[in-house]
């Protein structure tokens, strides 16, 4: 009997402190658990308070008639329903401002991407005085105040006695009207902004490429690759996602692309350089109607996630 | 543990010391302080001939007066502050195109029932244009008129007399003949010119159409035979390519260089072509805007409001009445230029000396406000991009009014 018992009180007692052992585990394995979130919980909060919050309150506001006698008193907010959303859709103003963004979009993200891998490649060829001399220079637009390059740019631009149009005339062309053609002008703000754009970009770039061993252009070289097989072999693969990364950012930036109109044509000549945010600005700063306003910029905000969710999903399988 | 529990507790009870002190220094009761602050929201950059203005009423008085400078385009923004916040000046210069805003917002104090203490600041000494019943809701009186600003037609004598015009142009018909001689002395030369950005243009070519732009209710409606009429004259400028169609055409340059011989403007051309081109002085002159059926021009300027927080209204009003004394009125032409709104300092012999203050003057006997509505800010965008759409990018005129009084109607439900 004792015999038999002893083995099952032994059993018992390995279970007790087994299920003791288990038990503090559990217990540290579960502060365990939440180092991490303590860790990213600052941050997080930052994100609630400044990304998500603004957002909930847009989409409540856009439901409204807000408008600056709302602001004054909350007695004068009623709520619309989806009346902004139908009043929006209906604004042939917005449409354009729409079809403006994506040309701006579809001109400006893939010249950006070219140009500033491009220079960052060439800037990449030598470290040399002159070399970093370049570097400092491309970099210059990205950290100039906007004020000074729209005053700079509007009196290269103008029509009456612009820089460009005097040096046309030296060679016998007539003049164009840079900012002022509703053509011409789209062009005239998007080059401003590649121009200004360019050079963090750049920065990027040629930080991505001196992450890349020179191992592998070693080995290249004994297989006999030149200059620009290396090139187009060795550095532009490996410089994939440098590239992924500065088209993203890009095109974020862009869709909310509101600087270099803003202070060049104000969204002039009738409404053809008007963006999608300048539109928003215009409808919430200069007419107050806030409500309208939310409206629009919600409608932006779900245009970007769309836009790069479906980026992000592409890579994901091009991994893959 | 303790010591951190004990400083909390002394942090606590400070605070908690601190706040009605704090909160008697920034209400102290009515009528104790003897030399009240005033804070004073000036527009433009005409702050510093302000404060030399006020200058004699700090002495008189006692009061002071702490003008701050508000660039014109950080106005609305500046105003959407206070108003969330609820910290504003005491007193604040509106803009007449403003007023819909400043009034919406609330922001305003209705000094209706102090006015009869202030002699100068009665409705009748101000121009008829800008009467209270004309700027103010029903039974209130938001603002009182501060200075008086027009449009005239600027015209290069010089220019028309080589052209063969002895005169300006005084109707439509003779401003758009003109035009067409002017325009053909050849490339880079027009006959007139349009600011592609000024919506009262096609307004007051409205009313001197003969019609205007609100109906009996108040509410803004373009669909009328005058306006469909001005906005004829109004493009034909730009089919009959008499005018400049570059958006950033410099106005003062054109005129100085003469390329745009006419235009109508406001007193502040005078005053650039005066500075910048003191050699053109006899070459040029302003005259009534021409007519159709009348010659009436743009009122604009700005009028004088209580912010309606503010702590210091007695010594508000003090300042209001001081503006609006004939002799301050006229000071301020004296130094800043901008003509009276006093019916009284308009007649003294420094302004009917003046040729120039003699038009503007004759002028603002006929001139009217721009409709005090709140969407009229969005209506006159739509305005100026239907009418441009039309001139510039070759969009159905019919088509685009229409469309234009769809969108007045929803603008104004």
């Amino acid at each position: 009997m004792t015999q038999t018992l002893r083995p099952a009180t032994k059993a018992r007692a390995t279970t007790v402190v087994a299920a003791k052992v288990r038990q503090a585990t559990r217990t540290k394995r579960n502060g365990a658990h939440l180092t991490p979130y303590l860790f990213v919980s600052p941050a997080f909060l930052c994100l609630i308070a400044f990304g998500v919050a603004p957002i909930v309150v847009a989409a409540a506001v856009s439901l409204t008639n807000m408008d600056i006698s709302g602001l004054a008193s909350w007695r004068n907010v009623e709520f619309v329903g989806l009346a902004n959303y139908s009043a929006l859709f209906s604004d042939a103003a917005f449409w354009e401002s729409l079809r403006n963004t994506a040309i701006f979009v579809g001109m400006g993200v893939p010249v950006i991407v070219v140009v500033s891998l491009a220079v960052a490649i060439a800037l990449n060829q030598s470290s040399s005085r002159f070399f970093r001399a370049l570097r400092a220079f491309y970099f210059l637009p990205a950290i100039t105040a906007i004020v000074a390059i729209s005053l700079i740019w509007g009196y290269l631009y103008n029509s009456q006695f612009g820089l460009l149009n005097y040096l046309l005339s030296t060679v016998g062309l007539p003049p164009v009207s840079w900012l002022t053609d509703p053509v011409v002008a789209k062009f005239s703000v998007a080059l401003v902004a590649i121009w200004r754009a360019s050079g963090l970009n750049i920065i990027i770039f040629l930080a991505a490429q001196q992450a890349i061993p020179k191992e592998y252009y070693e080995a290249a070289s004994i297989d006999g690759a030149g200059r620009w097989r290396q090139i187009f072999n060795v550095t532009i693969p490996l410089l994939r996602f440098a590239i992924f990364f500065v088209s993203v950012t890009t095109l974020i930036s862009w869709m909310q692309f509101f600087d270099e109109p803003y202070v060049l044509t104000q969204g002039g000549p009738t409404g053809a350089t008007t963006s999608i945010s300048l539109y928003i600005y215009q409808q919430g700063f200069r007419f107050n109607e806030f409500g309208f306003a939310s409206a629009a910029s919600l409608v932006l905000f779900v245009i970007i996630f769309v836009v790069t969710a479906i980026q992000l999903r592409t890579r994901r399988f091009s991994d893959d | 543990m303790n010591r951190v529990l004990r400083t909390a507790l002394a942090a606590a009870a400070a605070f908690a010391l601190s706040t009605p002190l704090a909160a008697c220094g920034d209400n102290p009761p009515a009528g104790t302080t003897a030399a009240p602050t005033l804070k004073v929201w000036i527009m433009g950059d005409d702050g510093k001939n302000f404060t030399n203005l006020v200058s004699d009423f700090t002495a008189s008085t006692n009061i002071k007066v702490d003008v701050d400078a508000i660039p014109w385009d950080k106005v609305n923004e500046k105003l959407t502050t206070a108003v969330a916040s609820g910290n504003g000046p005491d007193v604040m210069q509106v803009g007449l195109s403003l007023l819909p805003s400043f009034q919406a917002a609330g922001a305003l104090l209705d000094l209706n029932t102090y006015l009869r203490d202030y002699p100068n600041l009665k409705n009748e000494n101000f121009l008829d244009a800008v009467s209270s019943d004309k700027l103010n809701p029903a039974g209130k009186v938001l603002t009182v008129p501060w200075i008086a600003d027009t449009r005239v037609l600027f015209y290069r004598s010089d220019i028309l007399a080589q052209a063969g015009f002895s005169g300006p142009p005084t109707t439509w018909t003779q401003l758009h003949d003109y035009a067409v001689k002017l325009a053909a002395r050849g490339k880079g030369q027009y006959g007139y010119y349009i600011p592609q950005w000024d919506a009262p243009l096609p307004i007051q070519f409205t009313w001197q159409a003969g019609g205007s732009v609100t109906d009996s209710t108040g509410k803004v409606n373009l669909d009328t035979p005058e306006f469909k009429r001005a906005a004829d004259f109004y493009t034909s400028f730009y089919r009959e390519k008499l005018v400049p169609t570059a958006s950033d055409f410099d106005q003062t340059q054109g005129f100085i260089s003469g390329a745009a011989p006419m235009l109508i403007s406001g007193p502040y051309l005078a005053k650039a072509v005066a500075d910048q081109a003191p050699e053109l002085a006899g070459k040029w002159g302003v005259t009534m805007v021409p007519s159709d059926k009348a010659s009436t021009a743009l009122f604009a300027g700005s009028n004088m409001g209580v912010w309606h927080k503010s702590t210091n209204v007695v010594a508000s009003l003090k300042l209001l009445d001081y503006l609006a004394a004939p002799a301050t009125q006229l000071k301020w032409y004296q130094i800043n230029g901008e003509l009276p709104t006093v019916k009284s300092a308009l007649s003294d012999s420094s302004i009917t000396g003046d040729a120039n203050a003699q038009v503007y003057t004759k002028q603002l006997q006929n001139a009217k406000l721009l409709p005090v509505v709140p969407a009229w800010d969005q209506i006159q965008q739509k305005l100026l991009d239907s009418l441009n759409n039309i001139a510039l990018k070759g969009a159905d005129q019919n088509a685009t009014l229409i469309q234009l009084n769809q969108d007045v109607a929803s603008l104004q439900k």
